[in-house]
């Protein structure tokens, strides 16, 4: 049950997306989340979701795929739906009954936030689907070294990322275990009120813990075996090479930002 | 290669004691010389806390001495600046597989050393590739850790070390949480380097028949070198080895048993074959009548658990389909001692989550005394209750403050009075083998031994009526294993509770289970009393399960004209029969 979750879904593929340099997805992935809070028009919007849509059509993946990550979401969709649909305030009321009043004003923000929202999300699922998880850690590496100048530990961030992708499987599994085993001990984690049920999590969570500080420690001591000793001095299996179609990309990103920019200014 | 020199390493704990707490200096390593040659094959051996792990640890400079000196490849441990030199021509393996793995792609966890080396790119590259084909592991380069069994992780492991281009490989009990096939295959590979490619290679193991294959043997107890020669040397004591808490191969402890009693054969024997040529130089006879007690015991009593056309699927229409159980059926009988044994995925560990109520079967039915309770939910915790299920690696799941509470754990979550609870925590924990000096210890303080026994006695608690282990004895020492063993007979001899012992073991299994099923695919291959399995090794070996030594060395005497009884899997029998061959020449 436990380990059907999947994490940084990835779905193979050869189409050019996957084929990217994932620091120009991940400069992709940034500019479009930034332009989702820049507009706030419809035809804004409707200019990003085009994009996307090529997007997503270009990336091969299917689009049953992807709205199947959105499944998850549908609860915090529907919560921030009608949170401003009754919280926000204007002058035009469509509706009142007694405390409840909803206004025009109120609609369009919780429609242009969902769309926001959906947006975001299916976003920056494209990237996870089209890249995988160490492409994006090594992604994240290189893309930060600028930013070491200024005393961001750009290859700790991205070694810790990978260490937590390598693990997730590993500490799934294992609690998965843990449940069943304090289960064959006649623990009860389906009963009782909230308390009890928080009450119930230590005998998991305790041996999870105590067994991830173990794991580390074995890790450290296999890592500092391996000549591990920080960024310093290291180089890299596979060297991250900007080709031509990346510079395509990157292009496509500026004509993006001028769209935007253009829609901001003149609508 | 390396040498040490009056090595020793001490660290302080502090105890409290009646309110004072007390420093106390704990000697790991006392003055041990060791000489290891380049290109040497050493065996390391030694129950758990012998020190072998924390010399292991200095030969990496993970460690560095407290007296005395380590040279490795001519370097001193204590120079600062030749570190990664040391730890470059020294590369270790560790035990546990999944921790010290660091990438999610094995090359890239092979490329690591290298990396952190600052090797240039094209040259990892031709590294990695290299590393991976001399451990068998090329095809799966792009493939992700969690995809791969035990064995193949170590493997991947070892090709990180090569990948560094070191002159000695530290190998720490890398056998110690695989499977028979996955021991053999990294096995295999270490000699493969140590042969091939002419790698000193040190080998820390609790298995006696890995040691047998080393050059040479060095044994430690208390932090102390107290043996060290070839194997054949080392295991010409088997007293001296079973007082430091350690084994012998199976026919070395009947060569000596023999010669007890005053037969004259050779005091060196290591293999089955050796054992075979001297037997044929030696014996006077070459039959023996012997009577087996092959006639099963009928056993009349009630039926516990019946499994009818059990089946499980994982994953059911979708593409990561999984028939992990197909069609078992299977009866167990109160008082009855069933071995399980099978490779991993055979589906073993599926099947007693079965019995749990644990996993639910995806066809088929279980009955408990003849009922179907397996499908009424509400009647969960008392097949929990009734059947108490040790999981492997049982420890993991302690978590209390202190071992009482652990303890009783379970029968707290029965709803049973303060009295009866302790009453069955102090029954589960002598059972177990616990003393009551413990009880308020952390579980977490006690040793790996121990604390398996209190995670046992936390099932005991329950009272169950059928107790199922999995796997108790994985990753211990000999010692521990032979504890843990007696501690499951006494609950089945004295305490007539029905016991379910899975184990990758056919030597332990066959000491002590009245009937033993064999599975593969997720089917009962075979199943029958332990004489009825061994009669046929041959099948055996096919689906990748190992025989016991004895079983194999009667099966040889037989095919070069013995007339010997071929279901014989123990010392102690194998003894009474062998030792008729030679009696002739005794009476003489």
């Amino acid at each position: 049950m436990i380990r059907d979750i999947t994490i940084g879904q990835y779905y193979p593929s050869n189409s050019i997306l996957h084929k990217l340099d994932s620091r120009v997805k991940l400069i992709a992935t940034l500019v479009f989340i930034i332009s989702l809070f820049v507009v706030n028009n419809f035809i804004g919007y409707g200019f990003a979701f085009l994009c996307l849509a090529i997007l997503i059509y270009i990336s091969k993946v299917p689009v049953k795929f992807m709205l199947r990550g959105l499944k998850s979401i549908v609860f915090i969709i529907i919560f921030t739906l009608i949170l401003n649909l009754f919280v926000t305030d204007g002058e035009t009321v469509l509706f009142s009954f007694g405390i409840i009043r909803i206004t025009l004003e109120g609609v369009l923000l919780a429609i242009k936030i969902c769309i926001r929202l959906i947006m975001l999300i299916v976003g920056s699922s494209l990237l996870t689907l089209t890249t995988t998880p160490i492409e994006l850690t090594n992604g994240i590496e290189r893309g930060l070294v600028p930013l070491k100048k200024i005393g961001v530990p750009a290859h700790e961030i991205a070694m810790m990322m990978t260490i937590a992708l390598r693990f997730i499987p590993t500490l799934l599994d294992e609690t998965d275990k843990i449940i069943k085993a304090q289960q064959a001990r006649g623990a009860d984690f389906e009963t009782g009120n909230f308390l009890n049920r928080a009450k119930n999590l230590i005998p998991i969570l305790v041996p999870l813990f105590v067994s991830s500080f173990r794991r580390a420690e074995e890790l450290a001591t296999a890592m500092e075996a391996r000549c591990y000793s920080g960024s310093e001095n290291r180089t890299k299996l596979n060297v991250m090479k900007y080709n031509k179609r990346d510079f395509k990309a990157l292009f496509f990103i500026i004509l993006y930002i001028v769209g935007i920019v253009l829609i901001k200014i003149f609508v | 290669m390396i040498k040490s020199e009056n090595l020793t390493f001490e660290y302080k704990i502090t105890t409290e004691k009646d309110g004072k707490s007390i420093d106390e200096t704990i000697k790991a390593l006392d003055s041990v010389n060791i000489d290891i040659k380049d290109g040497d094959f050493v065996a390391i051996l030694g129950h758990n806390g012998s020190g072998k792990s924390t010399f292991a640890k200095h030969i990496n400079a993970l460690l560095l001495p407290s007296d005395g000196t380590m040279y490795v490849n001519g370097y001193n441990t204590k120079d600062l600046e030749k570190l990664w030199d040391i730890r470059q021509s020294a590369g270790m393996v560790f035990q546990n597989p999944d921790n010290q793995m660091v990438a999610t792609i094995v090359e890239e966890d092979v490329a690591f050393g290298p990396e952190n080396l600052g090797v240039p790119s094209e040259e990892i590259r031709k590294r990695v590739d290299e590393s991976l084909k001399s451990v068998g592991m090329y095809e799966f380069k792009d493939a992700s850790p969690a995809r791969l069994s035990g064995g193949q992780k170590q493997r991947i492991a070892i090709a990180g070390v090569l990948a560094m281009l070191p002159k000695c490989i530290i190998l720490d009990e890398p056998t110690a949480m695989l499977d028979p096939m996955g021991r053999k295959e990294v096995i295999n590979t270490v000699i493969k380097l140590n042969k091939k490619f002419n790698m000193t290679v040190i080998l820390i193991t609790h298995y006696m028949n890995e040691a047998v294959l080393a050059d040479k043997v060095f044994v430690m107890d208390s932090g102390k070198l107290v043996m060290q020669g070839t194997p054949r040397e080392i295991f010409k004591n088997p007293d001296k080895l079973f007082s430091y808490g350690l084994d012998v191969p199976q026919v070395t402890e009947l060569s000596h048993m023999l010669i007890k009693k005053g037969v004259n054969i050779r005091d060196d024997i290591l293999t089955v074959s050796e054992m075979v040529d001297e037997i044929i130089k030696k014996a006077s006879k070459k039959t023996v009548f012997y009577h087996t007690e092959n006639a099963k015991k009928e056993n009349n009593k009630e039926t516990v658990l019946s499994l009818r056309n059990v089946s499980h699927v994982y994953n059911e229409g979708t593409v990561f389909k999984k028939t992990a159980l197909n069609n078992i059926n299977l009866e167990i009988k109160k008082g009855e001692f069933l071995g399980l044994i099978g490779h991993t995925g055979s589906g073993k560990s599926t099947l007693i989550q079965h019995l749990n109520a644990l996993l639910k079967p995806t066809s088929g039915e279980i009955l408990l005394y003849g009922k179907d309770d397996y499908k009424d939910v509400n009647k969960l915790k008392s097949i929990r209750q009734k059947i108490g299920l040790v999981f492997q690696y049982p420890e993991h799941q302690l978590f209390e403050m202190t071992v009482y509470k652990d303890i009783a754990f379970a029968p707290t979550n029965l709803g049973l009075s303060e009295e009866e609870i302790k009453e069955r925590v102090d029954t589960a924990a002598k059972t177990a083998g616990l003393s009551e000096e413990i009880y308020e210890k952390s579980p977490f303080d006690l040793s790996g031994g121990q604390k398996r026994r209190v995670a046992i006695a936390g099932i005991l608690a329950m009272k169950p009526d059928v107790l199922v282990l999995d796997e108790p004895t994985a990753g211990l020492d000999p010692k521990g294993r032979d504890e843990i063993l007696s501690a499951v007979k006494k609950m089945h001899d004295e305490f007539g509770m029905t016991v379910i012992l899975v184990s990758h073991s056919m030597e332990d299994i066959s000491k002590i289970a009245d009937r033993i099923i064999v599975m593969y695919g997720g089917e009962i291959y075979k199943s029958g009393t332990p004489s009825e399995i061994f009669e046929d090794a041959n099948s055996l070996r096919k689906i990748g399960l190992d025989v016991p030594q004895i079983t194999l060395l009667f099966k040889e005497l037989n095919e070069k004209g013995f007339n010997l009884p071929d279901n014989i899997f123990t010392v102690d029998k194998a003894f009474e029969i062998i030792y008729q061959l030679f009696e002739q020449v005794e009476k003489q």
